[in-house]
């Protein structure tokens, strides 16, 4: 069984110490709802909120589910996951402040939960599985915090409709965007 | 990402402009003709609690016409935005404007003139509007299970908007035919049922998503809206139950526990404003204040009037509460923002370069407006408490003045944002 491990709070080489008491934990297979076409966000999120600290969540998915996982982490969960089949990811999370998760991050996590990261065309800010209007509040606090920041690229879920007014004021504007697999994506630049 | 969020799709259901704004305008007008009815009827005013004339049409007029309005406009808007589900065909939309505006002309003219074809007429196509609009909110709200602390009291707008509807056709029909066995305890019932429960929730759901996003704060937690939207249909059922069966202190245990809503709302609110980006709040946050601070005030007035205090003062004075300064003062509130905000991002939909929201706003216009309102609100108390008609018609007609300049932004903003997009358009903005 091919087996990728991508954790949030590992031990250097290795899985994080708190797994093996998390293997005991009941498993949340989402896999059923999404083959339905059901979002299953509420579910989790509810699951998640019945996790005390120092407590376990295990979620089966059909594919590595990342933004949920920084939604989570931005709610104080490390997070461990294991793909068991190529259409199978088992994820682990583990209640305890979210701390390795900041440890281990080559990105930086914002006050609303969104993660930025430098690339080649310039800092990017992902934003997806964020509740309205933290999308909305994550990307204007970087605007309005970095004077000097001339472009974005935004990972979003949809078209920000309600973000383009306050772009405009500040003089900024979208002035590209794609649409992918849960990633539209948006390039943002101040006017010259 | 998950599938079901990808199958919703990037496109935002994001309705043409021209559905919220054909709502937004009416509603500026007839907030004008609205207190203009009430300044023609403020002798009658000291010591109202019901039947025919102008200060019922005038109350129908804000009620119906610039209340119910405008929470249609932004429930079009908004809704499907914010829970990315279809609402309903566009035309489904229009139509309700068609069947509504015509129905709260002709139903508050019936109501000042006691003509029954006006009340029945106009009636039927009030109903006729209301209903179609709870159904495209209902199947909207139908397809959504997140977002709890919204829709949940937009669930119970649309229960509300049932029975509000219902027993306003009962008091309609009983003008000429006579049979309800308590008028005044059904009328009552409708008050509650249509401030409170109708507009009310409307107002505290999506004031979970407006104010944030205005004032660039976190939202409020899901957990919050659960908790208010319970206690609210808590206190509605208890507050039209006792109405309608004649008991006052179950109505007053109702407004009791309606209080304990606003508080857990407020609080929430605080909470809010406390996080908020957005340092400087706008002219239209003065109204919004106002509107937090007489909510609590109206329930109070409430309770006293269920316990059968002063009822030729209480009952008047509630209705001035509720309607003038709890709804209206929300209303236009959010009305300054939203219609601005709305048109620059349409403006800027389709990629081009959006019209500046402070282009758009003529903001003296907005200063006078609120400071007509509140000072027509303090003179209506005053006028009421005192049963004084001139205190009462300078108040009605302070009023007026910033119904005047509430339309007169709109008719500034409209303005520009329609020769924005024509210039635009011929690609010259």
């Amino acid at each position: 069984m091919a087996e990728v491990m991508e954790s949030s709070g590992r031990e250097a080489g290795g899985p994080p110490g708190w797994l093996a008491q998390a293997l005991d934990a009941p498993i949340l297979d989402v896999r059923p709802s999404l083959a339905d076409g059901e979002d299953p966000l509420g579910l989790i999120l509810d699951a998640a909120e019945g996790v005390e600290f120092g407590g376990f969540l295990v979620i089966d998915a059909p594919f590595n589910p990342s933004p949920l996982r920084r939604v989570l982490a931005a709610r104080g969960f490390s997070s461990y996951g294991r793909r068991l089949t190529s259409a199978h990811w088992r994820v682990f999370f583990h209640m305890d402040g979210g701390q390795d998760w900041e440890r281990d991050a080559e990105i930086e996590m914002l006050p609303e939960g969104a993660l930025t990261w430098s690339e080649e065309d310039g800092l990017h800010v992902d934003v997806r599985k964020l509740t309205p209007p933290l999308p909305m509040l994550a990307i204007l606090r970087l605007i309005d915090g970095h004077p000097e920041l001339a472009a974005l690229v935004v990972h979003h879920e949809r078209l920000p409709q309600f973000l383009i007014p306050e772009l405009a004021e500040r003089g900024w504007r979208v002035v590209r965007s794609t649409e992918d697999f849960a990633d539209v994506r948006l390039w943002l630049e101040k006017a010259g | 990402m998950f599938a079901g969020a990808f199958m919703m799709g990037a496109k935002d259901r994001l309705l043409p402009p021209s559905v919220p704004f054909r709502f937004f305008v009416t509603a500026t007008l007839l907030h004008v003709v609205g207190w203009a009815v009430l300044a023609a009827g403020a002798g009658d005013l000291a010591g109202f609690t019901g039947g025919l004339g102008l200060p019922l049409a005038g109350l129908h007029v804000i009620t119906l016409g610039v209340l119910a309005m405008a929470g249609m406009g932004a429930a079009f808007q908004m809704l499907p935005v914010a829970t990315r589900r279809q609402l309903g065909p566009v035309w489904a939309c229009h139509l309700t404007w068609v069947l509504f505006t015509p129905g709260v002309i002709i139903l508050s003219l019936g109501l000042a003139t006691g003509l029954v074809w006006a009340l029945h007429g106009g009636a039927t196509l009030t109903v006729a509007g209301l209903a179609l609009f709870g159904v495209l909110i209902g199947r909207n709200l139908m397809q959504v299970s997140d977002l709890p602390g919204v829709t949940r009291h937009a669930w119970l707008a649309v229960a509300s908007l049932a029975v509000l509807a219902g027993l306003g056709l009962l008091l309609v029909v009983d003008i000429d035919r006579g049979f309800l066995p308590d008028r005044a305890a059904f009328a009552a019932a409708h008050a509650m049922v249509a401030g409170y429960g109708f507009m009310g929730m409307l107002a505290m759901g999506f004031s979970y998503v407006l104010i944030p996003m205005f004032v660039l704060s976190q939202g409020v937690p899901d957990a919050v809206g659960k908790r208010t939207a319970l206690l609210s249909a808590v206190a509605l059922v208890l507050g039209v139950g006792g109405a309608l069966a004649g008991l006052g202190p179950v109505s007053a245990l109702g407004a009791l526990v309606g209080l304990g809503t606003v508080f857990v709302y407020l609080k929430a609110q605080a909470a809010v404003l406390k996080g908020r980006m957005r340092k400087r709040l706008e002219t239209f946050f003065r109204l919004v204040k106002a509107a937090w601070v007489v909510l609590p005030l109206s329930l109070l007035a409430a309770i006293a009037l269920a316990l059968g205090l002063a009822p030729d003062i209480t009952a008047p004075l509630w209705g001035l509460l509720l309607v003038f300064g709890w709804l209206l003062s929300f209303v236009t509130g959010i009305l300054q923002r939203i219609m601005p905000f709305l048109a620059s991002m349409h403006s800027g939909a389709n990629g081009g370069k959006p019209v500046l929201l402070s282009h758009l706003v003529w903001e003296p216009a907005l200063t006078v407006h609120v400071l007509c309102h509140g000072g027509a609100i303090l003179l209506l108390a005053v006028g009421l408490s005192l049963k004084s008609p001139p205190v009462l018609t300078a108040g009605a007609v302070l009023g007026l003045v910033g119904a005047v300049s509430f339309a007169s932004f709109t008719w500034v903003m409209m303005r520009r944002y329609l020769a924005y997009e024509n210039a635009k358009n011929k690609g010259t903005p």
